[in-house]
């Protein structure tokens, strides 16, 4: 690689002194901290040099950063301690590991050290997944549910919420009531879910256990970081494709999408009911307008097709040629081709 | 021995080489430029509301078909996928064949486009694109090749209007919506779409492709920008998976009263096997799709499962009908080398013995 570039041999040089330390720290196994310094060293250098990428490079590149640190982190935890626990208490030192992930699984992810909580972000993909999609169709914040005490309110509010309305606001009251039992449904939901990915992991991680013991019992090592990610992938994605594959997933996700489409549906009520009290056009009246405008333009265009078909058919019977007969089948020569529609310019139908 | 026995010094020299390598993918990165897609020069020649009718450029030293061949793809992702690089484009082995290739960019559907329905996709933009070229062709039927979702609206149309179309083919079409390995068609069961097209009018792309991700997410989220790093440090490389990252995340909202039909007609009743679908006044009844049928599934395809597409050869009416199995995915059957070599030829040299 040439020096000229951003990426030159004095940051390689750098980098490399940086890693021969860092090994020869790690041999002596003198528990210091190593942390994730090469994190910050790569993230510095990136910081640096984004700002020239297009934004599709500058994602596509922080996928695969992101990945990378994926991987020599899963790697990391397990090597780290490779001197201690491993050496002398072989398998039930990996058996351990990941039956700490399994635990980490069923409980809240604070409980474990910094290293642990990265990994356990990334095997959460998927769920961290769905809720970044659920936060982006809610009209209120994604988290706003999930940190918020599901027993607790719920508890508190299901009597008020069950008394009927009074007065002249009863259908008002009505509305927020709909809207809090919404909110509470999808609170549910969501946990219903959370609780589905738990299991899924536990069982992600029984699988990882059962894969490093049939590879103890046969002799095997994987002794590189991406052979680890490797193999860590296929068993959590074959766990993954058993567990949504059935009948009680897609009865979980059901219920988590229809919850969140109403409660949303409720919010949009509501502001429909603010919007045409201040005398402003509503959601409801736009969508109205337009499945009616929707049905004119297809009766028109339908219209425009009759009409059509019985000017050409008078043109016929009249001995004139249509004006817009079928033409004479094209020649199918080298090179030569319809010109009539290779030429045209492009028409907009007739409305 | 350890079953994980990751020595430090071994793991240093993993993490120098990926982030070495991430430095000379970044030089190809940020060399790389806008990224550009549909590479085969073509003409619109028919609009209407966003779509547009393009036709493709025949090579000079190749004899033109009479009938022209149009191509419809799904309202899902972009058209582009099937002419996206120069030496991986569907379009161009097609043109080869000697076809007179036409393809209908239906465009990006914005809320005013909510009320769309299947009827005006099908009977309408498609039956339109369709007397176009009857007209300019001078034929009374052309060819029609349907992509995915895009076979799905083929097979209607042909059912509806079996005077216009010559031969059909269907690439990638799901015609069994319920199959045990549809996961999409699982998850999909419990939805309530009504509540979701009318609380959101159109259906975001986002979502679709959360849908998508969600089939395989270590894989697609994950794996896969881990084996890039591996390739990255090809320029070339570099440049063509950021045209299929480009695809990828290039979703179009879905049109919301015609995603209302299409899931709750086909992936809730399987609509094809149970009957009961009507586009506007018609009932379709795919025995009435009597012109020949060439059907070509992916085998490793996770969006359309193979027998999603076999359960075609009994219902259509046709007598002529031919199966080609593709060993690949779905993106696969377009953009592989395999495909290049394999699946585009068959098309052409089947519609050829047929025009």
């Amino acid at each position: 690689m040439s020096n000229d570039t951003f990426f030159n041999n004095d940051w390689l040089e750098l980098q490399r002194k940086y890693w021969e330390n860092w090994a020869d720290m790690s041999r002596k196994a003198t528990g210091a901290d190593t942390g994730a310094p090469w994190e910050n060293a790569l993230d510095h250098w990136w910081q640096a040099m984004s700002p020239g990428a297009s934004d599709l490079s500058k994602m596509f590149m922080e996928r695969m950063m992101d990945q990378g640190k994926n991987i020599f982190r899963m790697a990391e935890a397990f090597s780290n301690q490779s001197g201690e626990g491993a050496a002398t208490d072989g398998m039930s030192y990996w058996m351990k590991a990941l039956e700490d992930m399994q635990k980490q699984f069923s409980g809240p992810l604070g409980d474990g050290d910094n290293a642990m909580q990265s990994m356990m972000s990334f095997w959460e993909k998927p769920l961290d997944h769905v809720q970044r999609m659920m936060s982006s169709m809610s009209p209120m914040p994604g988290d706003m549910f999930r940190n918020m005490e599901h027993d607790f309110v719920k508890e508190r509010l299901d009597r008020a919420l069950t008394a009927p309305g009074l007065g002249y606001t009863r259908e008002s009251q009505n509305r927020y009531q709909e809207l809090m039992r919404s909110a509470i449904d999808y609170q549910a939901a969501q946990r219903e879910y959370a609780s589905f990915y738990n299991r899924l992991g536990m069982n992600s991680t029984k699988r990882m256990c059962g894969f490093i013991q049939d590879a103890a019992d046969s002799g095997k090592s994987i002794d590189s970081a991406r052979e680890l990610y490797d193999n860590w992938i296929a068993c959590y994605e074959a766990s993954y494709a058993e567990a949504v594959a059935t009948p009680e997933y897609a009865q979980i996700y059901g219920r988590l999408v229809n919850s969140q489409m109403t409660l949303k549906k409720r919010i949009g009520d509501m502001v429909d009911n603010n919007l045409s009290s201040m005398d402003m056009p509503t959601r409801s009246e736009l969508n109205t307008l337009q499945t009616r405008l929707q049905e004119t333009r297809r009766d028109n265009k339908k219209l425009h097709h009759t009409l059509n078909t019985l000017q050409k058919q008078m043109e016929e019977l009249s001995g004139k040629a249509p004006a817009t007969a079928l033409k004479a089948p094209a020649t199918a020569k080298s090179g030569q081709r319809s010109k009539s529609a290779a030429k045209t310019t492009p028409t907009p139908a007739d409305e | 021995m350890l079953p994980i026995d990751i020595r430090p010094d071994k793991l240093a020299q993993e993490m120098f080489d990926y982030t070495r390598k991430l430095g000379k993918g970044m030089e190809n990165l940020l060399e790389a430029g806008d990224i550009a897609t549909g590479v085969s020069p073509k003409q619109a020649v028919y609009s209407e509301d966003k779509l547009v009718l393009y036709r493709y450029d025949s090579p000079e030293d190749v004899e033109t078909k009479p009938i022209p061949l149009l191509v419809v793809y799904a309202l899902v992702n972009r058209p582009y996928m099937t002419d996206i690089q120069e030496d991986r484009s569907t379009i161009k082995g097609l043109l080869a064949t000697g076809q007179d290739v036409y393809l209908i960019d239906w465009g990006y559907p914005d809320q005013a486009d909510s009320a769309l329905t299947l009827d005006d996709y099908i009977n309408g933009y498609i039956d339109r694109c369709v007397d176009h070229l009857r007209e300019a062709h001078g034929v009374e039927k052309i060819n029609i090749l349907g992509i995915c979702q895009g076979g799905t609206f083929s097979l209607m149309y042909a059912s509806m209007h079996p005077d216009k179309v010559n031969n059909l083919v269907t690439m990638v079409t799901l015609v069994d919506f319920q199959t045990p390995d549809n996961l999409l068609s699982s998850w999909v069961q419990h939805i309530d779409i009504d509540l979701a097209v009318d609380t959101m009018g159109n259906i975001p792309g986002e979502l679709m492709n959360l849908a998508f991700l969600s089939l395989k997410p270590f894989s697609l989220t994950g794996q896969k920008y881990v084996n890039m790093v591996d390739m990255i440090d090809d320029p070339d490389k570099a440049k063509n998976f950021l045209r299929m990252e480009k695809w990828i995340f290039d979703s179009p909202d879905q049109a919301g009263e015609a995603y209302r039909q299409f899931t709750k007609d086909f992936y809730q009743k399987n609509g094809f096997i149970n009957g009961g679908v009507f586009i506007g006044d018609h009932e379709i009844d795919l025995k009435n799709v009597t012109c020949p049928v060439l059907n070509i599934y992916a085998l490793q395809d996770h969006l359309v499962p193979p027998d999603a597409s076999k359960a075609l050869r009994p219902l259509v009416g046709t007598k002529d009908y031919t199966e080609l199995a593709f060993p690949g995915g779905h993106i696969g059957i377009y953009v592989s080398g395999k495909a290049q070599k394999e699946v585009t030829p068959a098309i052409g040299k089947w519609l050829n013995e047929r025009s």
